[in-house]
């Protein structure tokens, strides 16, 4: 029997049969696609974001970066909020939460002004949206008044929590954008405003290539190109540093972040979970595979509670949180030098580029035998060596040096130096 | 789908990569230090810096590296027996598999010819010596083109009416397509090189005769062999240069019969072979007298025919053809001295290897015991001013090897020029 774990997860008051969820995007923006998620098992859906204002969209509208053959590393979007009439999409919501009564709907909102932002609220409540998000964080508006120009703005966000927050008792939802030295700020503001949780993060502003026949970016619309926003696999770092850091934050506390960026596997989302994160969000995975990636999702989940006795998402979710530490309260007192498998070395001779171009000039190499030697002393304990060979079990964490100067500051205690376990 | 290829005489065997495949298998490649891959090429191809080229996105600067060391790189790309040379010392093979470094060198050459680039240029100030290449295949194009390059006048004899040698006329377009070869031969000829095609040594020009300073002999190996059994004059026997020409040139007007029997085991007769399939043979088999192991074929050639549904026999020599006027069996001895075969068939091509032709009429060089020209390393012979490389010389090996020995004899030829103090 396959293994199936229970993955519900309560999420701002609303009990989830799972936390992957759609984000407000291209996936998620009529009834038709919707439903379809919705029986390929998402728990939820942040609906396509709704505003009274009309964008009109341009031709291309997508670009993609790649490395070494392997497309969609990043991938880049000039496409704005929903461009269907307000009340179409708002019908569309309160069938989809009717006909599927277990699912969550959240409506997704961008105003102009907060007389909008009350209204889409308003209407979004009486579509029976379980919960509303703000879009404060487009960033390839083609109106200032909306995005990126306002979630960077504290002032503009609180004004605008506080008009959802005090028309509807809808919990509310304050997307956020990447586009800030420190996500926090803006994130209090909202919390100020009356939101109950964040989203994080929105894209980020990029130019992926530049074409050089008609010497602008990609997209290439009409001979010319904007800035916009980048996601996907490249953008998955950035996004769980922004989350892990408002999870931290102390005046952000039991405020519950749902994390975006980049997540296309079970790992990726379990990792969002590690960090805090109560609900997950994905577009561009679905936009590059389509909605069946939550098959694995829910497998891959269940699959890694299983092996290690996690019978609910709770029993994890945050226990990588406290683990991310201050640069300054990094242990710095040994060194793990390397250790080689030289029967699994295929003499490639990776390892020694990198070690003498990119790092301490510690791995000599046998010219003859096309085998790498290792000068312990010059080893600085990088692992360098260690991220470049091709060669799965090959180069692996081995002896911990510890280093006596730095060792005395600490009474000459040696702890157990906790390692990572398992190399892939 | 059919369980067996069905392909046309002249569709390519293998398709050729994409930039977005070409990438993929770039990305393979590990990108070794001291890249054992580069020291696998008789003809000292570097593979290591023109894959990192393609995976740095410079296909065209892959193309450079590719040309400006062989002349033959499009040629070379197809053919090559990568899997006993420089695919051989992948290091990748220690992993899983090894990096497609021929196809790779196919992609790339297929990009300079895509982009229109002219990769080799000859000086415009030309040397006043002149040299005579006798013979259009590998071993004189590379003599020819290395020459060329550094100023040296040079003009190729061929008593055929198309450039290429073996090239052109003994392998099968399957597996190398005359526009490839064309497209390699091209770069000679914007080197300066003259051709004259149609033009036997020593019947329609005697080279002792013209005032050439040096003469370079790469005539390849063009007797043909029978072997010595009963029934070889008969109607349908075949030798796989008259089997494989005739192919070449006739192309599908070409009916080679319908029950085929192909008695070798290297390249040749696996080409052979091909050809009588792809030319509509409804039969074909091949019977070698050794093992698959020992066979110099490429395990990979052995793979295509038996997907193209040809059959092949191991461990049989050929006895004796039988039929009145038209073959109408052939007959095999086991090697064991036990079995033996006797083989329905209307057509027999004996792909057993090639001899020299008569060299005494090109050259009063001294000649080797199977009738080759006697030639060192560096391709000099007994005589000051003759040089000699590739099948000539060396009894039949690769094209690969013919380049290399090619190339070595330019460079032997110049020391000779620069001594006798040409400008």
């Amino acid at each position: 029997m396959a293994v199936k774990k229970d993955l519900s997860i309560e999420y701002l008051g609303v009990q989830c049969e799972n936390p992957f969820f759609l984000s407000s995007s291209p996936v998620g923006s009529d009834y038709d696609m919707v439903a379809k998620c919705y029986e390929e098992g998402w728990g939820g859906v942040f609906y396509k974001t709704v505003g009274f204002w009309i964008p009109d969209e341009c031709s291309p509208r997508f670009d993609q970066n790649n490395k070494e053959g392997l497309p969609w590393v990043g991938f880049k979007n000039m496409e704005m909020i929903s461009d269907k009439p307000t009340e179409y999409n708002f019908q569309q919501m309160r069938k989809l939460k009717r006909d599927y009564p277990d699912k969550i709907m959240v409506a997704s909102i961008m105003g102009e002004n907060e007389k909008e932002w009350r209204e889409l609220a308003i209407m979004a409540e009486q579509a029976e949206a379980d919960l509303i998000e703000g879009n404060f964080s487009c960033p390839q508006m083609t109106t200032h008044a909306m995005g990126s120009d306002v979630g960077t703005n504290p002032e503009l966000v609180e004004k605008y929590s506080k008009a959802v927050s005090q028309a509807t008792k809808v919990p509310f939802i304050a997307k956020m954008t990447p586009n800030i030295t420190t996500m926090e700020i803006a994130a209090q503001a909202a919390v100020r405003g009356g939101a109950k949780g964040v989203s994080a993060i929105n894209t980020i502003k990029s130019i992926t290539n530049i074409d050089f026949e008609n010497n602008t970016g990609m997209p290439v619309v009409d001979g010319k190109s904007s800035i916009s926003g980048y996601s996907g696999a490249a953008v998955r770092p950035i996004a769980l540093r922004f989350c892990a850091q408002m999870l931290q934050d102390k005046k952000l506390k039991n405020i519950p972040v749902s994390g975006i960026g980049g997540i296309e596997t079970w790992r990726d989302a379990v990792e969002f979970l590690m960090i805090g994160c109560r609900n997950i969000q994905v577009t561009t995975a679905i936009m590059q595979y389509g909605y069946r990636i939550v098959e694995d999702m829910i497998s891959g989940t269940s699959h890694f509670m299983d092996e290690r006795g996690y019978e609910k998402l709770d029993d994890f979710v945050g226990l990588a949180l406290p683990n991310l530490v201050p640069a300054e309260e990094i242990r710095r007192t040994f060194k793990i030098l390397p250790s080689f498998d030289l029967k699994k070395c295929i003499g490639c001779g990776r390892c020694y580029v990198s070690c003498y171009d990119g790092a301490h000039q510690a791995i000599g190499w046998d010219e003859k035998k096309r085998r790498p030697t290792l000068d312990e002393k010059k080893c600085v304990g990088c692992h360098l060596c260690l991220n470049v060979c091709p060669v799965q079990g090959c180069i692996g964490a081995g002896e911990v040096k510890w280093l006596p100067d730095k060792l005395k500051k600490f009474g000459d205690k040696r702890n157990k130096v906790a390692m990572k376990h398992f190399y892939e | 789908m059919s369980k067996v290829v069905k392909a046309k005489y002249t569709a390519e065997a293998v398709a050729g990569f994409t930039h977005r495949t070409a990438m993929e298998e770039a990305a393979r490649c590990l990108l070794c230090l001291d890249a054992p891959c580069s020291k696998g090429c008789p003809a000292g191809t570097d593979p290591g810096k023109f894959i990192r080229s393609i995976r740095f996105r410079n296909a065209k600067g892959a193309a450079e590296t590719i040309r400006e060391n062989n002349i033959l790189g499009g040629t070379c790309a197809r053919i090559c027996p990568y899997d006993h040379l420089c695919e051989e010392f992948c290091s990748r093979c220690g992993i899983d598999r090894p990096i497609e470094i021929g196809k790779l060198q196919r992609y790339a050459m297929e990009q300079e010819k895509a982009y229109k680039m002219q990769i080799l240029k000859a000086p415009a100030k030309k040397k006043n010596a002149r040299v005579a290449c006798v013979g259009a295949g590998p071993a004189s194009l590379a003599c020819a083109a290395e020459l060329a390059k550094e100023g040296y006048r040079v003009t190729i004899f061929e008593k055929e009416e198309k450039p290429g040698g073996v090239l052109t006329y003994g392998i099968t377009p399957s597996r190398l397509p005359q526009a490839v070869v064309d497209q390699d031969i091209a770069q000679v000829k914007k080197l300066g090189v003259k051709f004259v095609m149609n033009t036997e040594v020593g019947k329609d020009v005697n080279l002792e005769e013209m005032d050439f300073d040096a003469v370079f002999v790469g005539a390849g190996l063009w007797g043909t062999r029978l072997p010595d059994i009963k029934g070889t004059d008969l109607k349908g026997v075949y030798t796989a240069i008259d089997f494989l020409k005739t192919a070449r040139t006739k192309k599908t007007e070409f009916k080679p019969g319908k029950a085929v029997v192909v008695v070798g085991g290297g390249d040749v007769a696996i080409d052979c072979a091909v050809s009588a399939k792809l030319l509509g043979a409804e039969d074909v088999k091949i019977v070698y007298r050794r093992t698959l192991e020992e066979a110099p074929a490429n395990m990979d050639e052995w793979h295509y025919a038996m997907s193209l549904g040809i059959g092949v026999t191991t461990n049989m020599a050929p006895a004796e053809l039988m039929g009145e006027k038209k073959l109408a069996f052939a007959v095999f001895n086991g090697r064991d001295k036990k079995s033996g075969l006797k083989l329905a068939c209307d057509t027999i091509v004996f792909a057993i290897g090639q001899k020299p032709e008569d060299m005494k009429k090109i050259t009063s060089a001294k000649l080797n015991e199977k009738g080759g020209i006697a030639a060192k390393s560096t391709g000099k012979t007994n005589l000051a001013k003759v040089f000699a490389a590739g099948d000539i010389v060396n009894g039949g090996k690769t094209v690969v090897e013919a380049v290399a020995e090619g190339k070595e004899a330019a460079y032997s030829i110049m020391k000779y020029l620069e001594k006798k103090g040409v400008k």
